[in-house]
């Protein structure tokens, strides 16, 4: 078989790539059809935007990026592998290899402190206790809570919390970071903090970052925005003019 | 993963106080039910177990120390002869009724022991000397049976079968597993006060030359004298304590009470581990979103329930000391053999990790997509 040279070099650079991806949920006899044909490629080291109404299939689309969920039909590479024929426990270890997520809701465990929660990731892949610890004050210290490495989540504020999730995210030095609307609990101060950080710390080391949002003030931040809607995902042609128009407005 | 369990499992204290006075009250409950039918079974055994005899002979069959069949004293000579025997001596147990002041009787087990060794006497004597049973019409009691013997002083006399008996001194806690209180005196006296011929004996005990082997001169002893029986003294000990636990199922009905109390101190356990995990299915589906594998998230719920059954039996244990040294009585003795001690605490060990099963299952169920859902 043939490869045409550009896909080639395209799958080599991509850090995702999707093609054809459906996604229906079935509930006993009823099924609701989310995603229909949705194709988009992302590259190493850009930062892309799932925008769109509410409803439209967004967390699917990236719970599907992150081996969450598997396609109905279609494929989806992650950094080269194909991922819908995996088994649970595959797709879990790439999630602890590869991925890292933040989540609208933090998802910090409650008994743990911050450095705590930031090894988890380290801790599940086996990582000493004590190296764990002091990568995860090393992060801390670099999202700005150096000062609150021992505070349980309990006395954090929302803003304190989602960048202890983002270093935790980093932790594992995943590849790729997912992030769901990792600003909307957070008002507008600190959700253009935390995604400038986001930004910062992984363009810092090559990361792909992949952003679900409503949040148009943050759409400066991307690189690439796509428009998923009707079960499709499109790209807006010029992302800048999404953020003038954002600034603008 | 350690840390994790661990951590997590302190930032929940309520649950885990509650699951810990699980295991707490299992482990104490297992222990003091177990030790109060070991110290009453025990007593079953009490006469064997000070006795200093390291053979017990006596009649075909002889099956429990308070309940002997008498055989003829002149065999004591038998015996003597056997290879490995250093001493032999008779030794004489019966009932009869204690006359009290108030006019009532008490029914006592009258001990018979030999004048010139004392084999088989009072022991733990806390009021006169052991010798003092060699005077006049001497009797031995216990403190502790004080009450039912309308409290005797030393000097006092009562009537064992309407002979005349002077309390000369006094042990504590020589309680058998009769009601009947234990009289010690010397054998020819036993022997008038149960109205007994003079050439009947119930035992002889027995105390073996050094490095002579117990069961080998039993079997010695059996072969030439086969009206009669021998046993070593922790032998004849078990089939005294047999004795009750066959014929009144006390063992049984022991048992069941503390089956009982464990099966419910595990049910709070379970439920508690199950309650946590349920509190927490939101944490464990972020640690599956990030690639928690099975074993992660079963290693942390056995590190929990470990946890849990360690602390709890440690706790448990500390409050049984303190239970027996408080309220162990020679009525009521609280007897904990090592054993019991370690084998409740396994059994709780078990249980706990046992039950961590089933809040695991709740866990491998989960969807972790939930997190992102939320
Ligand atoms: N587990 C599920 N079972 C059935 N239907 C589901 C399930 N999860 C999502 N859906 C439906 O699929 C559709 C897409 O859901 P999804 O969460 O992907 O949308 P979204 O774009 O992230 O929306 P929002 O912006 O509100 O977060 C919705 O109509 C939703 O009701
Ligand atoms: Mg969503």
């Amino acid at each position: 078989m043939i490869v045409p040279r550009s896909l080639k070099i395209d799958s080599a650079h991509a850090a995702v790539r999707i093609e054809g991806v459906a996604k229906a949920y079935r509930r006993g006899a009823s099924s609701t059809a989310v995603l229909d044909q949705v194709s988009l490629s992302i590259d190493r080291g850009e930062c892309a935007f799932l925008v769109g109404p509410s409803g439209s299939g967004k967390t699917t689309l990236l719970s599907i990026l992150g081996c969450i969920l598997t396609a109905d039909r279609g494929t989806v590479r992650i950094f080269g592998q194909e991922t819908t024929a995996m088994n649970p426990a595959r797709r879990a270890a790439l999630r602890l290899a590869e991925i890292g997520f933040v989540f609208q809701r933090f998802h910090l465990i409650r008994g743990l402190s911050a450095s705590a929660n930031v090894a988890v990731p380290l801790a599940l892949r086996g990582v000493a206790p004590k190296v764990a610890r002091r990568r995860a004050v090393e992060l801390l210290e670099e999202v700005g809570l150096g000062d609150k490495i021992d505070a349980h989540p309990n006395n954090l504020s929302a803003g304190q919390c989602q960048r202890v999730a983002l270093a935790r995210a980093l932790a594992g030095e995943p590849r790729l970071i997912l992030a769901d609307e990792p600003t909307a609990s957070l008002d507008a101060a600190n959700g253009a903090d935390v995604m400038a950080l986001l930004q910062k710390l992984a363009k810092k080391d090559g990361r792909t970052v992949i952003v679900v949002t409503h949040d148009a003030r943050i759409f400066s931040f991307a690189d690439r925005i796509f428009r998923v809607d009707s079960g499709r995902a499109t790209e807006d042609a010029s992302p800048y003019d999404q953020c003038s128009l954002a600034k603008a407005g | 993963m350690w840390s994790i369990a661990l951590r997590t499992l302190i930032a929940d204290r309520g649950k885990l106080l509650t699951a810990l006075v699980g295991v707490i009250f299992s482990v104490v409950l297992v222990n003091v039910q177990g030790g109060l039918f070991f110290g009453l079974i025990r007593k079953a055994s009490l006469l064997v177990e000070h006795g200093e005899a390291d053979v017990w002979v006596g009649h075909r069959n002889m099956h429990n120390v308070d309940f002997p069949r008498d055989v003829p004293r002149r065999w004591i000579h038998r015996v003597r002869a056997v290879p490995g025997v250093r001493r032999a001596e008779a030794y004489l147990v019966g009932f009869a009724d204690m006359t009290l002041p108030s006019g009532g009787f008490e029914g006592v087990v009258v001990v018979g022991v030999d004048r010139a060794s004392l084999l088989g006497g009072a022991w733990n004597v806390a009021q006169g000397r052991p010798e003092d049973v060699l005077e006049n019409d001497a009797i031995v009691l216990d403190e502790c049976e004080n009450e039912k013997l309308e409290y005797p002083r030393i000097g006092d006399v009562r009537e064992l079968n309407h002979r005349r008996a002077r309390v000369v001194a006094k042990t504590n806690g020589v309680m058998g597993f009769l009601v009947a209180p234990y009289v010690f005196t010397t054998y020819e006296r036993a022997g008038q006060y149960l109205r007994m011929p003079p050439d009947r004996s119930s035992y002889f005990l027995v105390q073996l030359e050094p490095g002579a082997d117990a069961e080998a001169v039993c079997a010695d002893i059996r072969r030439q004298i086969p009206e009669l029986d021998a046993f070593p003294k922790r032998e004849y000990g078990w089939i005294s304590v047999s004795f009750w636990m066959t014929r009144t199922g006390l063992g049984i009905s022991f048992g069941a009470a503390t089956l009982l109390g464990l099966l419910v101190g595990m049910i709070m356990v379970a439920q508690t581990l199950y309650a946590l995990v349920l509190d927490r299915l939101g944490e464990f589906g972020t640690l599956k979103a990030m690639g928690a594998r099975e074993r992660h998230v079963y290693t942390i719920l056995l590190v929990q329930a470990s946890i849990m059954a360690l602390a709890g039996s440690i706790a448990g244990l500390a409050l049984v000391s303190g239970i027996q040294r408080f309220y162990s009585t020679p009525q009521a003795p609280i007897v904990v053999p090592w054993w019991l001690s370690a084998g409740s605490c396994l059994l709780v060990l078990v249980i706990c990790l046992v039950s961590s099963l089933l809040p695991y299952q709740r866990v491998r169920k989960l969807d972790p997509m939930m997190v992102l859902q939320s």
